[in-house]
């Protein structure tokens, strides 16, 4: 009998699944060509400042599960696997802003990579939180490791708005920002504006039925964890009782 | 349409469809592997506990009992 | 909790300055990396003198992670951890001093490191003030980014690859930061630089704050 949790991530499952699928369908097929794009290139639209969304929600959300951790009136366990399985998707979704964005920028403007401040903090984020991924990695103590990977977190999470800030000011002295997409926004309606918004609300849904996943998972390890030491300890206890 | 368009989409579509997969499997072999080891992880110590004690009376190994009760 | 970070601060400068290992192995690396960006980009001095600021930065930063190594690594041997636990410190002072210490090792570096670029690189020091403010901001960012995380790491059998992957993408604004007020000082424009050398000081407030205060429960843990 599954609970009412696990039948609710079920649901956001399938909604999640049907939703990019229907965003798919209506950014490749359905939506008009926008006028100042070449070959259809809005169609990237639809897909690629969901994932930046979706990047930036998992950080936040990380931090935040990271916070109450550490504060300890909220200290608890759970709020560090939310912190680590939120972390995890972040990373694969920073992964394919960056993938898709370069694939914006090689058509648009010649060229994969610019440095421009957004792509820059992107790229950096990306490399922070896989270090951050791979702290949590290493064995330990469940306690310390949860400790050590709540302080990372915060210390990668404050490091954002530095380097966003220090990057865009590095930039403003050689040229204005390259990308704009708040202008853009100006430009699109009617089943465009539907697509995108259904592009982020459906990978959002996909976000969070990846964290509760992944989250699930962390939890069996943990399990499976206390089960092999309660049975490690009942085994020794066996031998004990067959000596005596 | 411009092939860096499906690029991008087959990217997205291709890695979301992988991540999830591999973390559905990953979540199915957990199962597995608590499955056949244990009953309910909550009542498993404290059943041990009361298995090994019957069985100190007559003498049967206990690692057996374990094997059993697993 | 100041005569607290002096102590320890004082106790891991008179390591530094009787093992020697700062001295010996910190420094000539620091000296080899600054070599091997002259043989990379070439011997060109209209190459490399645009660049002093940039690589001397780089050089600095890849021995701030040695010297952080090194500042965890005195403790880790003969459970002088726990010493440090148990000695009834304020953790935050502890902090502090162990900052203090890289903090002074990675000045004098700098200092030895910049005539290097001069001579090496033809980087004509101009704006003192200026280099020597950057220098002393963008050391405290470094030190202490790099204590809190190397409390972080200690204790943990990757230390040593961990650390500077969980280091370096952090450190990226000081990087900029040290780099541009630099390079606005050796142009021979100190005042370009304000704007950069209060990023490096917002930057060393925040990561000492953060320091201060997450450091007694690292300790506690690990």
């Amino acid at each position: 009998m599954p609970s009412l949790r696990s039948r609710l991530v079920t649901l956001v499952g399938w909604l999640a699944l049907v939703g990019v699928i229907a965003t798919v369908w209506l950014g490749l097929f359905v939506t008009p060509d926008a006028v100042g794009f070449p070959d259809g290139l809005v169609r990237l639209l639809y897909v690629h400042p969901p994932m930046a969304w979706v990047a930036f929600v998992a950080y936040g959300m990380a931090f935040l599960s990271s916070l109450l951790y550490l504060w300890p009136r909220t200290r608890d366990m759970r709020f560090d696997r939310l912190a680590g399985a939120s972390a995890e998707v972040g990373v694969v979704f920073t992964g394919l802003t960056l993938v898709t964005g370069s694939l914006w920028g090689r058509p648009t403007w010649g060229v994969w990579w610019t440095w421009d401040p957004l792509l820059t903090t992107t790229a950096l984020l990306f490399v922070l939180y896989l270090g951050y991924l791979a702290l949590r990695r290493v064995p330990g103590d469940p306690e310390a490791v949860a400790g050590r990977s709540a302080i990372a977190a915060l210390i990668a999470f404050v490091d954002v708005p530095v380097v966003y800030f220090s990057v865009s000011w590095w930039r403003s002295l050689h040229q204005a920002p390259t990308v704009d997409f708040t202008g853009r926004h100006l430009y699109v309606h009617g089943s465009m504006a539907w697509t995108m918004l259904l592009g982020f609300v459906s990978f959002t849904l996909a976000y969070a039925w990846m964290t509760a996943r992944r989250y699930r998972l962390a939890s069996l390890a943990v399990q499976q964890e206390d089960e092999g030491l309660a049975h490690a300890i009942a085994e020794r206890r066996a031998e004990g009782r067959v000596l005596v | 349409m411009s092939p860096y368009i499906e690029a991008g989409y087959a990217v997205v579509l291709a890695t979301l469809g992988v991540y999830a997969a591999s973390l559905a499997s990953r979540e199915r072999s957990a199962r597995r592997r608590l499955g056949t080891k244990a009953s309910p992880p909550a009542a498993r110590p404290a059943q041990l506990e009361r298995q090994l004690l019957d069985g100190a009376g007559d003498g049967a190994p206990g690692a057996d009992d374990l094997e059993a009760g697993a | 909790m100041l005569r607290d970070a002096a102590l320890v601060a004082g106790k891991d400068l008179r390591i530094e300055l009787r093992s020697r290992v700062a001295l010996n192995q910190v420094v000539p690396f620091a000296a080899a990396v600054v070599l091997l960006f002259g043989l990379a980009l070439g011997p060109d001095r209209s190459v490399l003198a645009p660049a002093a600021a940039g690589l001397f930065w780089i050089a600095v930063l890849l021995s701030a992670l040695l010297a952080t190594q090194r500042s965890f690594a005195v403790e880790s041997a003969d459970g002088a951890r726990d010493g440090l636990r148990l000695s009834g410190l304020d953790p935050a002072g502890i902090f502090l001093g162990k900052v203090g210490a890289v903090v002074a090792e990675l000045l004098v570096l700098e200092v030895l490191l910049a005539f290097g670029v001069a001579v090496l690189y033809g980087a004509h020091l101009a704006g003192a003030l200026v280099l020597l403010g950057s220098c002393l901001a963008a050391s405290i960012g470094l030190g202490a980014v790099g204590i809190v995380y190397g409390a972080v790491a200690s204790g943990l059998r990757v230390r040593e690859t961990l650390l500077p992957l969980l280091i370096l993408p952090v450190a990226a604004p000081v990087l900029l930061g040290a780099t541009k007020a630099w390079d606005e000082a050796l142009r021979g424009t100190p005042s370009h630089a304000l704007g950069w050398l209060s990023l490096l000081a917002v930057f060393a407030v925040v990561y000492v704050a953060i320091g201060v205060v997450a450091f007694g429960p690292l300790l506690e843990d690990a």
